[in-house]
């Protein structure tokens, strides 16, 4: 994985200022491992920019770089390792559940009121849906089998079987 | 549009509300040739336009609550009632204590319990039918006549056969309802006496897959339930959603976008916004009503002249001296949080017709003081109590897909049970648990909760959320005088207007039906395969195959019968207020749905319905609106 360049057709976001490349690779890369869908999928839903923006947005640059910089200390595939360094955190593991709920449901949970206290609140961290385009592109939705409610209809009838590729 | 004075025309009829009953009576009346029709719709009329109807389905998106009214903004000038303003309410008030210290004042309506009243609508062009399912049941014929075979409740003022040919102009004329006569199976009925030679406009929508694992498992096998015997047979539910035409019917696609929609899609979210409008609302007829008989030109022989005028509440209903109906008094607004300086203007016509909703039609005669000399205005307040089971299949039935519901249970909706138990539906849900236990949210944070992440998180929701299903079990709720809409001059929205205050329980008739429903739920689960969770099994582990139904003392809607607790919930199917009958001592509507005491007043909607059977009662609604509009069509012929 980290092969295919995040911002490959997205300049714009390319362009932003201040915004090393890396921080948002590593993002894209601790994505991967947290919702366990192959990051070609999680490019392909458009949301990665505007997840990573948001996890600046509301714990600040100062605890997404700590995230980020312990994660970088994680070798690939090193599962005990991230356990221990991530999600057994105190100070990265409510984060690294809170982005994987954001890929899940294109949602954003209040951190638990123990890390506020400890790493700090902002006035951003509310629960709250990221945008329209963040619930359509769930991923709860095709692990499931299914698509978001309301939106990528998969048309008339097709209810009636099983969805395509299901394995039963 | 709202600038425009609509004070100084005469109307042959004025009609208030754009909702379901509103628009099959003006279209009954428009079709007729010649007659100027106002309609006043107190919300707003967003959803005629196609680009903003999209609006209400990314608001949804974009929000967190899931609720039939969550597309639908609230409009403090026309407020409206609220599921998410529904809290367990404590107790009835003692004798001598002033009512205020029980009463939940905390949304629109005003609940002075002892149970709260869980229903909602949606104010705005389009009413509730904005956000309704789309089941189309017709009553069954022993529903309107419950007191003389059952010792309960009242009868209607005439049968199913009467009503019969207007289920059908419903279903084909105003609607669009896809369905088989085939396909539907009930309790004691006959297809050829039940629907004659019909056939349904449109074929009926594929029964989902789950639908076909539950007929697999369940068809052919019977339950015992209360000690009798009942055989299962999944049912194919009446529809009006788009499906493949019969006979040369067309498919009436969105307003303003007539391509899209003519075909349910499958975007798995009827309530509370079809994306696609596949599913019919009132905005359809109003849109066929603009382009086929436009409010700016003058009626001819052959068209009619519709007027539709939104952001107008009606608040009063004025008498003349002779005591007819003289006009409708009503107040325009532009913004919805302002409340606007007071300029009242009045609506006139030859004939009025109430047709804003059960709650609402039953405020605005209470607050005018008219069309009830019987006293029965706003008593008999009406829904289907619901109860929830859910549960995990053995096997994937790959819900969250499809219409929400596209199959029922119908062997309960009948019996000889009716003398002591409410009779009810059982209605298949396509959505998992969403709309029992908020799935799939809930399931994602539950399982991240417990630490799942990566390849293992992703294949375990792919286990378990497939497995999902839910049942809902609808219980017919029986017209008692005690449960009612009444208004308190306390109590008031932000235009001055009445809110409604709601006093609401339920009686061991309905009571019992959920013990009855529960006890079918059981032995339909254990023919399933899907036995009861052991109490002190980690739910959050969504061990399967189990029946996961939990009933909490702290929800709302909790209610106990026997030893038992059940959770009970609204069903949006607001009924009875100002009931139809033969007797202007214990009705407030003839059967030709005029009232008594004003020979140019007529109220259509659930209101009108001396009892609501089992049926979603959208489609009897709509049937009977159809009826109304014939009669004041020949009432108007009567006085040319």
């Amino acid at each position: 994985m980290g092969t295919i360049s995040v911002h490959g057709g997205d300049p714009a976001a390319a362009a932003q200022p201040g915004e090393p490349p890396e921080a948002v690779d590593g993002f894209a890369r601790l994505s991967v491992i947290l919702t366990g869908f192959e990051q070609y999928e999680l490019l392909g839903t458009g949301m990665l920019m505007p997840y990573y923006d948001e996890l600046m947005r509301i714990i600040g640059a100062r605890e997404a770089g700590a995230l980020l910089g312990a994660f970088s200390g994680v070798a690939d595939g090193d599962d005990e390792a991230f356990r221990r360094v991530i999600l057994d955190s105190p100070r990265f593991g409510p984060v690294a559940r809170n982005v994987t709920m954001m890929w899940y449901l294109g949602t954003w949970t209040q951190l638990p009121r123990a890390w506020r206290n400890t790493f700090g609140a902002t006035a951003y961290d509310t629960d709250h849906v990221v945008s329209a385009a963040a619930y359509r592109e769930g991923l709860v939705w095709p692990a499931a089998g299914t698509h978001p409610m309301s939106a990528k209809q998969p048309g008339f009838g097709s209810w009636a079987r099983p969805p395509a590729g299901a394995g039963s | 549009m709202t600038g425009d004075r609509h004070d100084g025309d005469r109307h042959d009829v004025v009609i208030v509300g754009g909702g379901f009953a509103g628009a099959a009576v003006a279209k009954t009346l428009a079709d007729t040739g010649g007659k100027r029709i106002l309609v006043l719709e107190a919300g707003r009329g967003t959803g005629m336009s196609a680009g903003k109807y999209a609006s209400h389905v990314e608001a949804f998106q974009a929000s967190l609550v899931n609720t039939p009214n969550t597309p639908y903004p609230n409009n403090p000038n026309a407020p409206q009632a609220d599921v998410l303003d529904i809290r367990q309410i404590l107790g009835q008030p003692a004798p001598g204590q002033p009512p205020r210290s029980v009463t939940d004042t905390s949304g629109y309506l005003v609940q002075t319990g002892p149970l709260p009243f869980q229903s909602d609508y949606t104010r705005a062009l389009g009413g509730t039918s904005l956000h309704w399912l789309g089941t189309c049941l017709r009553m069954l014929p022993n529903d309107f006549e419950l007191h003389r075979r059952y010792g309960q409740g009242v009868d209607w003022p005439f049968g199913y056969d009467e009503l019969r040919p207007y289920y059908e102009r419903a279903e084909t004329d105003i609607i669009g309802v896809a369905a088989s006569v085939t396909g539907q199976h009930y309790p004691g009925i006959d297809d050829q006496e039940y629907f004659g030679r019909y056939q349904y406009p449109m074929h009926e929508i594929p029964a989902s897959y789950l639908d076909r694992v539950l007929a697999r498992k369940l068809d052919g096998r019977n339950i015992t339930v209360g000690g009798q015997d009942y055989p299962v047979r999944m049912s194919s539910t009446p529809a009006g959603r788009n499906s493949v035409p019969r006979n040369g019917y067309a498919p009436v696609g969105a307003p303003g976008n007539p391509q899209l929609g003519e075909r349910c899609e499958g975007n798995t979210n009827c309530i509370p916004i079809c994306p696609v409008q596949a599913k019919y609302s009132s905005l359809k007829t109003w849109y066929e009503l603009m382009r086929r008989h436009p409010g700016d030109q003058p009626p001819t022989p052959a068209r009619s002249s519709v007027t539709i005028v939104p952001q107008a509440v009606a608040t009063k209903v004025e008498l003349d001296e002779h005591g007819r109906v003289s006009g409708i008094t009503y107040q325009t607004y532009d913004d919805e949080a302002v409340a606007p300086a007071p300029d009242p203007r009045t609506a006139r016509g030859t004939i009025y017709v109430l047709a804003a909703n059960a709650i609402e039609n039953a405020t605005l005669l209470l607050a005018s003081g008219v069309a009830n000399s019987s006293g029965m205005v706003g008593r008999h307040l009406m829904d289907h109590p619901l109860i929830l089971t859910w549960g995990l299949m053995p096997e994937p039935v790959w819900g969250f897909r499809g219409p929400l519901s596209t199959s029922g249970l119908e062997m309960f909706r009948d019996g000889p049970f009716r003398e002591h138990t409410s009779a009810f539906r059982i209605e298949v849900g396509n959505e998992g648990w969403n709309f029992s236990a908020g799935a799939p949210t809930s399931t994602v944070r539950a399982m991240v909760g417990r630490g799942r992440y990566g390849p293992e998180l992703r294949r375990a929701l792919g286990e378990v959320i497939p497995r999902q299903f839910r049942l809902g079990l609808e219980m017919e709720q029986i017209p008692e005088a005690s449960n009612y809409v009444t208004i308190d001059r306390a109590y008031r929205d932000q235009l001055g207007g009445y809110r409604p205050v709601i006093r609401y329980d339920l009686p061991d008739y309905v009571r019992s039906g959920f013990a009855m429903a529960k006890e079918a739920s059981d032995a339909m689960y254990a023919l399933l395969g899907v036995p009861p969770l052991d109490p002190d099994q980690d739910r959050d582990a969504f061990p399967y195959p189990g029946d996961y139904t939990s009933y909490q003392p702290t929800d709302p809607g909790y209610v106990t019968y026997g030893e038992a607790g059940y959770t009970f919930q609204g069903a949006g199917h607001l009924a009875g207020t100002h009931r139809m009958g033969s007797s202007p001592r214990t009705s407030v509507t003839d059967p030709r749905q005029r009232t008594w005491d004003h020979d140019n007043l007529y109220l259509v909607g659930c209101g009108n319905m001396p009892t609501v059977g089992t049926s979603n009662p959208s489609l009897t609604m709509t049937a009977l609106a159809v009826w109304a509009g014939e009669n004041i069509a020949a009432d108007l012929g009567g006085q040319s």
